[in-house]
């Protein structure tokens, strides 16, 4: 790989070269800092909805959470599929396979990057299901108050 | 008498030799730090469009995202299955090293874009990243696999499907 990196000389796809560097960069930060938080911080086992409501709609520091996971949905679907893409073109070279491609996953990621902000900005908590939830399991209640 | 030679044998590759060229680059240590980059980008995008799909349940179903993510915790429809917690801690720990091990070879990879000098220390390089991979990876497999020892808090019950009332 090292010998002969291949930088493309311009255009789209300069353009997709220094945007894959640049995302994976501050991903390191931003899907790393994620895992640590769901797996070291915390137990997996004690994430729920009830936890997922005392990130996002924390009223202190709900918005720093949002903006976390906006940042870390928009980039790494970007590069998760940009990288999918150049993967691809290096197997399909037909003009008429390559649009159908292209157009395909273009599609399949704007569904889901419209699906993530949409439960990003439109979070609401419903109060009735986690009271609900709560009095079902006392014992999950006082772990995530703990937390 | 002549005798009609046979035409030489032109070199055709069968499919399973198309499939190995396509997949070699060059050899050596290059070719493998880049064949795992790949897997791994790969993997995590798989991950990411079901982690996507499940976190949307939150907005319109916060019932169906408990039912989900108490399959973490091992129980599933209100009953607790140990393989299945045993199965999803060994999957979580192969995940967290799949972002890993992206993560730092990326840095590399872009390391050596910058630096061209870089690409002299491809082999150094390489094994600088195995060792930060190992040095982050062993403390977190032992928080990951350590809750395994005992039975888990409390074994999660999930409220009958309600409507959302925001
Ligand atoms: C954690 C920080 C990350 C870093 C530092 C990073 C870095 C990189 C770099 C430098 C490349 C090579 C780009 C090129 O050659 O043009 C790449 C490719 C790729 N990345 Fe990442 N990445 C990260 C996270 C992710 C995530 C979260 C995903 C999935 C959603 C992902 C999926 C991919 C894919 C599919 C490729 C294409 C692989 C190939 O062309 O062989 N990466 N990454
Ligand atoms: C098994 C490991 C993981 C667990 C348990 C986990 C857990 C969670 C949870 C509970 C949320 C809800 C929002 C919040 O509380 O912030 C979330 C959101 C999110 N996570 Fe993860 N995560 C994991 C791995 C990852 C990885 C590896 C990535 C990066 C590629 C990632 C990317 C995201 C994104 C983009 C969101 C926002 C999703 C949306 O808006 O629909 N997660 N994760």
């Amino acid at each position: 790989m090292a010998r002969n990196r291949i930088k493309p000389q311009g255009g789209f796809e300069l353009t997709a070269w220094y945007f894959m560097r640049i995302s994976g960069l501050v991903l390191v930060f931003l899907a790393l800092g994620h895992l640590f938080i769901m797996h070291i911080a915390n137990n997996v086992e004690n994430i729920n909805y009830a936890f997922v409501a005392g990130r996002w709609a924390n009223p202190r520091t709900g918005w720093i959470w949002r903006l976390w996971d906006m940042s870390m949905i928009a980039l790494a679907m970007l590069h998760g599929f940009n990288g999918l893409r150049q993967i691809l073109d290096e197997y399909v070279h037909g003009a008429k396979a390559r649009v159908a491609v292209h157009t395909t996953l273009w599609m399949v990621m704007t569904t889901l990057l419209l699906m993530g902000s949409y439960a990003i900005w439109m979070f609401q908590v419903d109060k009735a299901y986690v009271d609900q939830y709560r009095a079902l399991n006392p014992a999950a209640a006082s772990a995530s108050a703990a937390r | 008498m002549s005798t009609l030679l046979p035409e030489p044998h032109a070199y055709r590759p069968g499919k399973l030799a198309k499939l190995r060229d396509g997949l070699r680059y060059q050899g050596g240590i290059g070719q493998w730090s880049w064949m795992f980059h790949r897997i791994t980008g790969i993997g995590i995008l798989i991950f990411l469009i079901i982690h996507v799909i499940d976190t949307f349940f939150v907005v319109f179903n916060p019932a169906l995202y408990d039912h989900t993510v108490a399959i973490y915790g091992g129980v599933f429809n209100g009953q607790y299955f140990w393989p299945l917690r045993w199965a999803f801690r060994l999957a979580e720990l192969g995940l967290m090293a799949t972002v890993l091990y992206h993560a730092i070879n990326g840095v590399r990879v872009i390391l050596f874009d910058f630096w061209s000098e870089g690409c002299k220390y491809q082999k150094e390089s390489f094994t600088a990243v195995m060792i930060v991979f190992l040095a982050l990876m062993l403390p977190a497999a032992v928080v990951v696999i350590l809750p395994l020892a005992s039975a888990p808090d409390h074994m999660v019950k999930v409220p009958e499907n309600t409507p959302v009332q925001p």
